[in-house]
């Protein structure tokens, strides 16, 4: 080995640098040649030889533990309010994922309802109407039971009814032109001055005057046409007077009911 | 809890367990005193100089990294802040003579302890008239812990660049010292 390339050993082997199988070879060499040794003790002398017993002193511990201390405190203080503004946070956003979660909630739960609701008007509608026709059918079918209770009771069932088929009105001014029984006729009219503001409704009383008898029915007739106001009445009227057998009191009430009709 | 590396150590620290630093402050105090007395001559500046590494771990500890060597990282820390100090106090530097006495308790003979004495004394100054380079060189390779990749990492350089210049610096360090005692 040169001169030079051991010394650069030396330094390696002192300061820590040389690798395990680097420092076996080396000691060997040393143990070989023990004029080196020598050497290497100056070197490590010269490195390590000029502080090796430095004292700190005891104020420098204190110094360093309050300090130490101090930064502590302040890290757990601060670390708490990190830890409250943290907490806070995760609860306001909690707060406001629940809100938001209810929110959406109670709109699908608000819409699947709304469609349920729809769903049960239209099964109501549905049944409504089926009671509508049974009702009709049990209008029509009272009508013509021979009882004057029976045809009583269609007469009123009628009005419970929300609309009316043509079926139904037209049972009913059968009732009104050709029933025997008085009250049923003037129920009949009654029942149907609910309708009148369909035309052909109008048009059926206006045509049943002609066929009245009774002095009731008339009277009944004649009240309704003045709140009517329908001037194609007065010319049934005018020939209803004319003829014989007329009740004087009905007559004067038609007459009272035509100047009130102009 | 004292077979933690100082890795480990730091690496708590780091994550908050600031207490676990007085075990690393009991472990370099020593080194690191001796590196700032070495560079300063000054026993009650140094002292303040380990304090401020000490302060500086914990301001930058943030930066400490799994794959740091904390021995590496602390005496980076330690030269930064013996710059720094450097640089701030440049114009006042003074030597103080009780301070070279400050580092000497020995226990040994009073014979041996005087000759040793002198060297010591001759080696301080031999060690004064290098360059501060070259005396932070040899302040850190005396930590057999600090191997010249590790000193390189800390100055700056290769670690063949930190080979050579630990070998000049040792050297060097020694034609000094003999010309010195020649005299």
């Amino acid at each position: 080995m040169e001169r030079k390339q051991i010394e650069e050993i030396i330094t390696d082997y002192i300061t820590g640098n040389c690798s395990e199988q680097q420092r076996q070879e080396f000691e060997l060499f040393l143990k070989n040649n023990p004029t080196f040794n020598q050497e290497v003790e100056e070197m490590k002398l010269f490195l390590t030889g000029f502080d090796d017993e430095v004292e700190t002193s005891s104020a420098m511990d204190m110094k360093f533990y309050s300090m130490l201390n101090a930064e502590e405190k302040k890290n757990s203080s601060v670390s708490i309010f990190e830890k409250l503004i943290v907490v806070l946070q995760a609860k306001l956003v909690r707060q406001l994922a629940y809100t938001f979660a209810i929110l959406t909630i109670g709109f699908f739960v608000g819409n699947t309802f709304n469609s349920n609701d729809n769903t049960t008007f239209r099964t109501l509608d549905f049944a409504q109407n089926e009671t509508e026709d049974v009702r009709s059918q049990l209008v029509l079918a009272l009508l013509e039971q021979p009882s004057v209770n029976k045809r009583l009771q269609a007469v009123n069932e009628v009005s419970k009814l929300s609309s009316v088929t043509e079926k139904v009105t037209s049972a009913l001014f059968s009732t009104l032109n050709s029933d025997t029984n008085v009250n049923v006729r003037l129920s009949a009219i009654e029942a149907l001055s609910n309708y009148t503001e369909t035309p052909k409704v109008r048009e059926g009383l206006i045509a049943s005057i002609k066929y009245q008898k009774s002095p009731m029915v008339q009277i009944a007739l004649a009240d309704l046409m003045v709140q009517l106001q329908e001037k194609k009445a007065v010319k049934s009227f005018e020939k209803l007077i004319k003829e014989k057998n007329v009740n004087a009191s009905a007559k004067k009430k038609m007459e009272e009911s035509i100047q009130q009709i102009f | 809890m004292d077979t933690l590396s100082d890795n480990a150590i730091m690496l708590k620290v780091k994550m908050g367990e600031t207490f676990r630093l007085g075990l690393l402050y009991e472990r370099y105090k020593k080194r690191l005193f001796g590196f700032f007395f070495q560079m300063n001559r000054d026993a009650s500046l140094s002292e303040d100089l380990v304090q401020n590494v000490f302060i500086r771990i914990l301001k930058y500890k943030h930066t400490y990294t799994e794959d740091s060597k904390f021995v590496t990282w602390v005496f980076q820390i330690a030269r930064n802040t013996n710059y720094d100090n450097y640089r701030k106090d440049k114009k006042n530097r003074h030597q103080d003579l009780d301070t070279i006495e400050y580092s000497i308790t020995t226990s040994e003979t009073i014979e041996t302890e005087i000759t040793k004495n002198e060297n010591v004394s001759t080696l301080q100054l031999a060690l004064k008239q290098l360059s501060e380079e070259k005396r932070e060189l040899l302040l850190l390779s005396k930590f057999r812990e600090l191997k010249y990749k590790e000193v390189g990492e800390i100055i700056g350089c290769t670690e063949g660049a930190a080979r050579t210049k630990v070998h000049r610096a040792l050297n060097e360090l020694k034609t000094v010292f003999l010309t010195l005692e020649k005299r």
